[in-house]
């Protein structure tokens, strides 16, 4: 059996299937192989899951039964933060190393339902806090479009596993563009989609009023499926948008996209990066949308203010890691003792440095000047936004300032590092859904992206305009 | 930021750190600071004043449930204890706080 990995995407994978090309077992053998020949060298799975030999047999009885669904029989890279009942997951912590999730989060728990086949758990950064997957604590991803670079974070080793042909689809989670900056590094598309929409029951959680879970795809029509699949509400996250919500009528499409000029001349953003950009404005030009730029001033402190709010919540989040009920214990003399010690051990650097950041910024003295005024703030960019899109359906930047960079390259530096993510905040702190679509390539070959940013529960505007760039450039 | 304050963050966060991280700690976080000081730019660029008024306009709002148990006792008991560190008869076990 040959199959062609690399054209593969889920709606052909689906018609094989159905013509019986090739079965579900024999496909995942393919991924398997891949997995087993270049994992230990990209490093993107933590672990393959032994029971696929079980989410195999039900997906090929769904094919069987005639109950089978386009994501039936799928294989997927689950990251390391997304509970699957009875499997690891560890978050890529130390400090949760042997966790065994006791139930399935509500994404697993519906992917389930459509039978797709879960091929392992991917490396991250530890909790999600990273932008290049190195502050895992079980060792960096490697880029496959260039080994010696890093693949973007947190999702990281979602990323890679796709883009090397180790799954079909992945799954992440964002807190700040971590699924759409390592989908820009690794030539994928990647949503980040309206806070609320997915339930974030089952997945560990880093920023509760940020963080969404987020699918990664060869095309805009895979993110397309794996996202439809995955919405809907769910009375175990008390942050989920009720269905009648979802239904409301949404406005048609205007073919108008902003490009938030000043935001663009931002410190730092690669010479390439803007190029690229330009050209693919000109692109959705030519396919009939009107690109104008627009005077949106608050957007360009968005990351500072991300790195007020997301700190405070990482400090309370964190807090439940104690060595009592779960996870990394350390012997002490006393109580207290077994907390310090614990935390010390069970925690790496990133982390201590972003508790303890989120500690000072709550602290009395600091909590008005700090977290209530970037809430209050926050609130500016939402409703600047909403009044952007009265006029627009989305607003264009790059996904994320530069190519990825080497290995190492940012570690000694966190504000070079947090600077990966300055086009990604406005969408999590207005709760909008945002897609990273690739754009091209550098001169060296790497990967750069888009980035469309739309309004409130419009993901289908995402699709849209996707699907349209997608024909330029292929 | 002095290393004093490091230190009381660091027992306010309960984690033992060593002197030599709580230096650079220390060192990031000035450059951390001035970074996000940069809201209180924003703050004066935008009358965000008029949004004091009604705090529901930026505090997310509370979405209750009956506190009742969903679950039959003692479904997931067994589950829950295989990850903790230390149990004894159905409990949770830890050093002698009194």
């Amino acid at each position: 059996m040959n199959i062609d990995l690399r054209s593969l995407t889920i709606e052909k994978a689906h018609e094989h299937f159905l013509n019986g090309d090739f079965t579900v077992r024999e496909l995942v053998d393919e991924y398997l192989k891949v997995i087993k020949e270049k994992n230990e060298r990209i490093n993107a799975y933590l672990e393959i899951y032994s029971d696929i030999d079980d989410q195999v047999k039900k997906a090929e009885d769904m094919f069987k039964n005639g109950t089978a669904t386009p994501l039936t029989g799928v294989p997927i890279a689950l990251k390391d933060i997304i509970l699957f009942e009875g499997h690891i997951a560890s978050a890529s912590s130390k400090i949760l190393e042997n966790y065994v999730a006791t139930y399935d989060s509500f994404v697993v728990e519906k992917y389930k339902k459509e039978g797709v086949v879960f091929l392992g758990r991917t490396n991250m950064d530890e909790f999600a806090m990273g932008s290049s997957t190195e502050t895992s604590a079980y060792g960096v991803t490697r880029n496959p479009f260039d080994e010696s670079r890093v693949p973007g974070g947190s999702s990281g080793g979602s990323a890679a596993a796709l883009a090397a042909d180790m799954s079909l689809a992945s799954l992440g989670t964002e807190t700040c563009g971590s699924v759409r900056q390592p989908s820009s590094f690794c030539g994928l598309v990647g949503l980040r989609t309206t806070y609320g929409s997915v339930s974030r029951s089952g997945v560990i959680p880093m920023g509760s009023s940020l963080d969404q879970v987020g699918p990664m795809g060869k095309n805009v029509r895979d993110v397309e499926i794996l996202f439809n699949a995955m919405v809907g509400y769910d009375p175990k996250d008390s942050t989920s948008i009720p269905d009648e919500m979802r239904n409301i009528e949404k406005n048609p499409i205007k073919k108008r996209i902003a490009v938030p000029r000043e935001f663009l001349n931002s410190e730092g953003v690669d010479k390439e990066v803007l190029k690229n950009f330009e050209e693919s404005c000109e692109k959705l030009k030519k396919a009939g949308y009107e690109v104008v730029d627009v005077d949106l001033p608050v957007l360009k402190y968005s990351l500072a203010f991300y790195y007020i709010i997301m700190p405070a919540e990482v400090s309370s989040n964190l807090a439940r890691y104690d060595g009592i009920r779960y996870g990394l214990s350390v012997k002490g003399d006393n109580l207290l003792d077994v907390y310090m010690k614990s935390r010390r051990q069970g925690f790496g650097k990133e982390a201590r440095r972003r508790i303890l950041l989120g500690t000072y910024i709550l602290s009395h003295g600091y909590y008005d000047a700090y977290y209530n005024t970037a809430l209050k703030v926050r609130q500016v960019i939402k409703d600047d936004l909403f009044n952007l899109f009265k006029d627009f359906d989305a607003f264009i930047t790059p996904t994320a300032p530069f190519p990825p960079f080497k290995l190492g390259e940012k570690m000694d530096n966190p504000i070079s590092m947090y600077l990966s993510d300055i086009f990604s905040a406005p969408a999590n702190l207005a709760d909008i859904p945002s897609i990273s679509l690739p754009s091209g390539k550098t001169e060296s070959g790497l990967p750069l992206a888009i980035q469309l940013t739309a309004p409130f529960l419009r993901e289908d505007i995402l699709f849209t305009i996707g699907k349209d760039f997608e024909k330029l450039i292929y | 930021m002095e290393l004093e304050d490091v230190k009381k963050l660091a027992n306010l966060a309960r984690i033992d750190m060593s002197d030599e991280e709580m230096k650079d700690i220390a060192k990031d976080f000035g450059a951390i600071l001035a970074y996000v000081g940069q809201v209180q730019e924003v703050s004066k660029l935008k009358n965000i004043e008029s949004l004091h008024q009604n705090p529901d306009n930026y505090f997310l709002q509370n979405v209750m449930r009956e506190d009742v148990s969903e679950n039959k006792s003692g479904k997931y008991t067994d589950r829950i204890l295989a990850n903790a560190p230390d149990t004894q008869d159905g409990f949770l076990k830890v050093k002698q706080i009194l």
